[in-house]
């Protein structure tokens, strides 16, 4: 135990290695969660160092305090209302301006900074240098150099934090930005009619409620009014008075003259700190974006790039597959050796292994598929690909930032609908999520393949891309659709900033891909493993069951015969009878299980369902597997393993499937309704806390199933009259 | 003056066309009762003149508009000695045979013969007794014609094209956005890429930013 533990936060402009400092901070003591009430994903780390415990606390990207869009929102209360001990806001160095006006924001509200000129090796062969001594003295604040991905001055960084952390000098008030004659003195005027008319409690700092309220933030504003109680009328008065006054003086809002203001502070500051040479600066990202988003090269680049993202994914995760598949394997055979003969072997050996392995074995897949994202987001393509889409999202009405959840939907709709949040528009993020599910996930895959190598065996490539194609054109039609009629709205302004290309380092690579990974571990230990024991419990109770053929006695009988025969005949013709026998016994007990799973509560369920699912050519054994679904879409063709009563084999459940009453078409008709019918519980969940209303959720449900069930009724019912099956 | 007025309207429904402004009707609708009325007011006092007519505009777009007419010579800021910026259009001040520029208030005087007597004609022809007469052409002069041309939006840029942001339109949250994001009113941009109906890339030093069609229609930039 130390004697004090610290909390620092880092703050900081998108792209500004932010996260690489956090990553060599921490390294893997991380903690990935999310900030309260929302999922924008916070990351936490722990560690000790000279004799304190320090708890870093990566804050969202932003590029001001001014809250636009949620992670603004969260940086802001964060610094406000968790008070950190020392903020640490990391700077590009090559980009001072900008970043200034995000750390002017900061020194505005009462807290301790630090500024970590980041990146100042780049900043210097870009011919830019900056006076430190003179940024520190003229901001009254600690500066440090640090190199992100190279690891430099990360030391001194903390060091200096922890002393700032621990010293007790008060912030000094004049190196605050100081506004023009009239907006101080309106700032000079609310903070006295707070202080003596209104004298309510204020959580924050005088002179930055006042300048908030002057900025006709909606968020302060709010906030500081359910805090003057009957005084609420009065301060809205006077704050609208004063707004119409520098309104009327400036020709224009109080914050925009206040932002121009600051960056007439900043620009003062980097007059006196930033030396640059007007030597020729070579831009390299700008010759790689000739490229990457040409005219006519940058398309078909992308589509390469996205076509190799899913080669890798799948081809390359194929073999980490199989040897997964051979553990699970020797695990199933080695339990049911090791293990007296009870219902908890039965629950393990027939529930809990084949449910989970058939899921497992995709950890591979989930792994490079992130690995692949993880390159494309720390490269800066993804800013690319959201450029180059742009004009097909408009067909939906949406802009190209919305490609980026749909494109991670291909992955997981669970992150997927997460990744919505940076889109600022309300109505675009909800339109988004709506329209993310019908990308079909990977999870969804393994069914497809299952399906169509059975079925269309030669096809089944074309077959499964038919279905991918499918759930992209009802996305785009619905899309449309909400965009015309429920989510009407104009576009909100789409601007967006192309970071520049950067080599992606390793260790961030991994951790990211890492952080996935474990988020789909853990899914496999709670949902998935639920799951497969309920569905285990369904399918093999109630135990006693009116068998309509007493199986025991009957393998007796038959076996008895072939003993007999065995015994009788010749030496040479011994083997063969003996495998008669094995098959003989094989189909009955194949006989008894496929009696047991009908009798069974999931057997129960399926015919209970199936009408609703025969106009569709899906059979009750179909049906419960698409029931089970719903708890995660993996587990279809675990319970279509269970159902279709099938030992380990090699294609077992395929040619268990071809065997069934299954067509070409129905099984088309079944992986159709598996792309579109509602979401995992996983996905469902997200969308109820993305867009925070019950009822999204519940309309993406209805929305989705029912538009399943339709088109599967018109595939299946229309193949049927011209002829196809 | 209702004359006045409805030439004034084609001219801004000639011009707005031309340049691509957004919710024409709207504006319209604002232009119109900013020139029935005779006196310098405030954005404040015509928002609530619009509100007396019934017509509900949010303060920032009627600002918004205001502007626009101002860049485009109807309307004109002033501000009088207690701060307060007012508007007042531009035909208000009167001159005698003049062609008047209203959008640098340029006096050309001119003086034709044939026209003089025209005039005399005219108000013979209706047993009128002319006393006296103003004549007064209203318009752009040639050299703010060419100034005007060089201030376009961003989206009529063309690729490779160097500019310096003149102006933002649109909205306050937009416009802070951009401010945040480091666009700035005298920034020098490089457009990188302007293709057909697909956003607008520019590039201020070593950043690149992409704009929707939308909002770069709402930056005013000219030449270097």
């Amino acid at each position: 135990m130390h004697e004090k533990s610290i909390t620092i936060a880092l703050a900081g402009n998108p792209n500004s290695g932010k996260t690489t400092i956090f990553n060599n901070i921490t390294g893997t003591r991380q903690k990935v969660g999310n900030w309260p009430g929302v999922t924008v994903e916070k990351k936490e780390g722990l560690i000790s160092k000279y004799g304190y415990d320090l708890k870093i606390v990566d804050l969202p990207g932003t590029y001001s305090l001014t809250p636009f869009s949620i992670e603004e929102i969260i940086a802001r209360d964060f610094v406000l209302e968790e008070s950190p001990d020392v903020v640490i806001d990391i700077i590009d160095a090559s980009n001072l301006e900008r970043s200034l006006y995000l750390a002017t924001q900061l020194r505005e509200i009462d807290c301790r900074v630090i500024f970590a000129l980041n990146m100042a090796d780049v900043a210097r062969t870009k011919g830019t240098k900056i006076d430190a001594e003179k940024l520190s003295e003229l901001l009254d604040l600690p500066v440090v150099f640090t190199v992100g991905n190279k690891n430099e001055g990360i030391d001194t960084l903390l060091t200096k934090a922890i002393e700032l952390a621990g010293s007790t000098a008060e912030i000094q008030q004049k190196r605050k930005v100081k506004y023009s004659k009239d907006i101080e003195n309106a700032i000079i005027k609310l903070q006295d009619f707070i202080e003596n008319k209104v004298k309510a409690k204020l959580a924050y700092n005088l002179r930055w409620t006042a300048i908030k309220l002057l900025e006709n933030d909606k968020i302060v504003t709010e906030r500081i009014l359910l805090k003057a109680g009957d005084k609420r009328n009065d301060l809205l008065q006077e704050v609208q008075a004063l707004r119409a006054h520098l309104m009327d003086r400036f020709n224009d809002d109080p914050e925009i003259v206040m932002t121009d203001e600051r960056y007439g502070f900043i620009a003062g500051i980097i007059k006196k700190t930033l030396t640059s040479s007007s030597q020729n600066r070579v831009d390299i990202s700008r010759n790689i974006d000739f490229f990457l988003t040409h005219r006519y090269l940058g398309f078909p680049v992308f589509i390469l790039f996205i076509w190799a993202m899913f080669q890798l994914t799948f081809s390359v995760g194929a073999y980490p597959m199989e040897w997964i598949d051979r553990v699970v394997t020797l695990f199933a055979i080695g339990m049911n050796n090791l293990l007296p003969d009870s219902v908890l072997k039965e629950l393990i050996v027939n529930g809990i292994i084949p449910g989970v392995g058939s899921v497992i074995i995709f950890l591979p897949n989930i792994l490079i598929l992130f690995f692949c994202i993880a390159i494309f987001e720390d490269t800066g393509y993804m800013a690319r690909a959201a450029f180059l889409m742009d004009r097909i999202m408009h067909v939906i009405g949406l802009h190209g930032k919305s490609f980026i959840p749909m494109l991670m939907g291909f992955g997981c709709n669970v992150p997927a609908v997460v990744a919505a949040r940076t889109l600022e528009s309300e109505k675009d993020r909800i339109l988004t999520i709506l329209i993310t599910p019908f990308m079909s996930c990977s999870a969804k895959l393994p069914i497809y393949i299952v399906l169509a190598g059975a079925f269309f065996s030669a096809k089944a490539g074309t077959v499964i891309f038919a279905v991918y194609l499918v759930g992209i054109i009802i996305s785009v039609v619905s899309g449309r659709l909400f965009r015309t009629t429920l989510l009407k709205g104009a576009d909100a302004p789409f601007v967006m900033e192309l970071p520049p290309y950067r080599a992606p380092m390793i260790s961030s690579l991994l951790i990211h891909m890492w952080d996935r990974g474990k988020i789909f571990l853990k899914k496999i230990g709670g949902v998935i493993l639920v799951g497969s024991i309920v569905i285990w419990v369904l399918s093999a109770f109630p135990a006693n069951i009116r068998y309509s053929l007493d199986y025991a006695s009957e393998i007796v009988r038959v076996e008895a015969l072939y003993e007999a025969e065995i015994t009788a005949a010749g030496k040479s013709e011994r083997d063969v009878i003996e495998k008669k026998k094995d098959m003989a016994i094989a189909k009955l007990i194949m006989a008894r299980r496929a009696e047991k799973t009908e009798k069974s509560f999931m057997g129960k369920i399926g015919k209970s369902i199936a009408p609703l699912f025969a106009p569709l050519g899906i059979d009750w054994r179909g049906s419960v597997a698409l029931l089970t679904g719903v708890v995660a879409k993996e587990i279809v063709v675990s319970s279509m393993g269970i159902l279709y009563a099938v030992e380990k084999e090699p294609d077992a459940l395929q040619s268990a499937l071809v065997k069934s009453n299954m067509t070409p078409l129905s099984a088309f008709s079944m992986m159709l309704f598996v792309l579109l019918y509602l979401p995992c519980i996983a996905t469902m969940g997200t969308i109820w806390r993305e867009t925070g209303a019950f009822k999204w959720m519940l309309f993406s449900i209805l929305y989705s199933t029912s538009l399943a069930w339709i088109v599967c009724f018109c595939v299946y019912q229309g193949g049927k009259i011209i002829g196809i099956n | 003056m209702k004359q006045i007025h409805n030439q004034e309207k084609q001219q801004f429904e000639k011009l707005f066309k031309q340049e691509l402004v957004d919710n024409f009707e709207d504006r319209f609708k604002i232009l119109d009762v900013f020139l029935k009325t005779e006196r310098h007011v405030t954005i404040g006092e015509l928002v609530q003149i619009l509100e007396d007519k019934e017509f509900h505009f949010e303060p920032d777009f009627v600002r918004d508009t205001i502007k626009l007419m101002c860049r485009f010579g109807f309307a004109q800021a002033n501000k009088f000695d207690n701060g307060l910026v007012r508007y007042e259009h531009r035909h208000l001040c009167q001159h005698h045979d003049h062609m008047i520029c209203t959008k640098c208030r340029r006096i050309i005087e001119f003086n034709d013969k044939r026209l003089e007597l025209l005039q005399v004609q005219i108000a013979e022809n209706h047993d009128f007794h002319m006393l006296q007469h103003k004549m007064e052409i209203y318009g752009i002069c040639s050299q703010c014609l060419k100034e005007r041309k060089q201030t376009i939006p961003l989206v009529m840029a063309k690729q490779g094209e160097q500019l310096v942001i003149k102006d933002f339109t649109g909205n306050t949250a937009a416009r802070m956005r951009l401010l945040s994001m480091g666009l700035k009113i005298g920034d020098t941009i490089d457009v990188i890429t302007n293709i057909g109906k697909g956003p607008v890339v520019i590039a201020i030093d070593c950043n690149r930013y992409v704009l929707g069609r939308g909002l770069s229609q709402k930056i005013l930039c000219c030449p270097v």
